[in-house]
């Protein structure tokens, strides 16, 4: 059993989708997350040890060579993809209550922003971690996230910002989302954001790369 | 010289290559891992036909210097620029406004790839856009280095609203010095550009003035995602 899991875990970290995909050249031919997922099902490997520790190891793995600069953006999109491909297989497990999500964490980029791609990022990231992500999209209002977060009782939310002036905007946000939904934990990202700016305008937490936002979500549920 | 002129280029004409764009995903030269190289590569040819390249600016002789406050006047409108490009601007005597955009069909098709859950194809003609409009830039910026050299003169780096604490809120002061859709790009109330792929800012001139080669170095955002791109020129990211 331990050996199908290490070989899921290899897959996504390097994002070795299914047999016919190519890549990486090393995996040619070989079975990918997506056989290799069903395979596990089909022998009686239980739901909950192929996410904690295929699906979930392997992301994690790709999150900590993202933070070390060993991997780029590319690459944490091939795993996430492979992930995807599995966690395809698990849906209905979630869906039946078998398994059972680790927590909702709720993202989009603040109102006036358009930028997508890091906050697509974090949320495919997060849900390899185990997440239900609710990603609401690019220039979301803080009525949309209160109303999302009203909905989603404990969840976490996820803010994004590349501009400094939606930093500002960012600040409205927490502020409305901290005298709405006192009980959401708020974490902040992107590239004008800062540790001094997190602490200025009140938000739980700050990272600088999806990883810390994913150890920092572990921390919720120990 | 024109108080306005403007440019238009081919996608060949920035000679982007597939090592530029695994440069600016990170990868070093000869270590773009697989599936990657032959990805860009299609995605080149993907944005050769996607881009509409234009770029321009408009010259101004009256530039005032308010040293308390950090304010640069242009042609009698104040911008709040901040200290670190203010310092960097400090001895212009002239100045131009720029604008510069890789048109709406990359990021166009690269938001709809994602969309459709291609994201690795849609992240690389982001960075494309990215690139072709830096480059354009740089482009255009060379040619206004050029026409000044012969009069003595010397530019600085470009400075964008939006970064280095110049609030992007001031793009608005800057659409307004320059004529109305000026290379076909718009704002938004919330003053972003679009089309997406398009950077707009100041450029300094001077007898006096300097250009950095790593203008990253000038900026107090030390987390910043393109801190570590080495010989960078620009302070401003589409």
């Amino acid at each position: 059993m331990e050996e199908i899991l290490e070989k899921i875990a290899h897959c996504v970290e390097f994002g070795k989708i299914n047999k016919i995909s190519p890549y990486p050249p090393d995996m040619k031919g070989m079975d990918g997350a997506d056989e290799l997922t069903k395979l596990a099902l089909d022998s009686g490997v239980p739901v909950q040890d192929i996410l904690s520790k295929a699906l979930i190891s392997g992301m994690q793995k790709v999150g900590v060579k993202f933070r070390e600069n060993k991997v780029f953006v590319p690459q944490v999109l091939m795993s996430a993809k492979a992930m995807n491909t599995a966690m395809v297989h698990l849906k209905p497990y979630f869906a039946s209550g078998t398994v059972q999500h680790k927590g909702t964490f709720i993202i989009g980029t603040v109102m006036g922003d358009l930028h997508d791609i890091g906050k697509n990022l974090v949320a495919m990231m997060i849900e390899g971690n185990g997440w239900e992500v609710i990603d609401l999209g690019v220039d979301v209002k803080p009525e949309k996230f209160i109303e999302a977060a009203s909905q989603h009782p404990g969840c976490t939310i996820g803010l994004s910002a590349l501009l400094t002036t939606t930093m500002e905007n960012m600040n409205i946000t927490v502020k409305q989302l901290k005298e709405k939904v006192p009980a959401s934990k708020i974490c902040i990202g992107g590239a004008p954001v800062n540790q001094e700016f997190c602490d200025k305008i009140g938000a739980d937490f700050y990272s600088a790369d999806p990883q810390g936002a994913i150890e920092y979500l572990s921390t919720l549920v120990a | 010289m024109n108080p306005i002129t403007t440019f238009s280029y081919n996608f060949q004409d920035l000679s982007l290559t597939r090592e530029n764009v695994g440069n600016a995903m990170g990868y070093e030269n000869e270590n773009i891992p697989e599936p990657f190289p032959a990805l860009i590569d299609e995605s080149l040819s993907m944005a050769e036909k996607l881009c509409a390249i234009e770029g321009g600016f408009k010259y101004f002789e009256q530039v005032k210097f308010d040293q308390n406050q950090k304010i640069v006047k242009i042609d009698s409108i104040p911008f709040y620029v901040h200290k670190i490009i203010f310092n960097q601007l400090r001895k212009s005597e002239n100045a131009v406004l720029f604008l510069c955009t890789a048109g709406p069909g990359i990021s166009n098709y690269s938001k709809r790839q994602m969309a459709d859950g291609d994201m690795i194809t849609g992240y690389i003609l982001d960075v494309i856009g990215s690139l072709i409009v830096e480059s354009a830039m740089d482009k255009i910026q060379q040619e206004l280095e050029t026409a000044l050299s012969c009069k003595g003169l010397h530019i600085s780096n470009r400075f964008s609203p939006g970064y280095c604490g110049w609030d992007v809120a001031e793009q608005h002061k800057l659409f307004s010095l320059l004529p109305e859709k000026f290379c076909g790009v718009q704002l938004s109330e919330s003053a972003l550009m679009y089309p997406i792929k398009s950077v707009s800012g100041v450029i300094g001139i001077g007898t006096s003035i300097k250009k950095h080669n790593y203008a990253c170095g000038l900026c107090d955002q030390d987390f910043c995602i393109y801190r570590n791109r080495k010989k960078q020129t620009t302070i401003h990211h589409s």
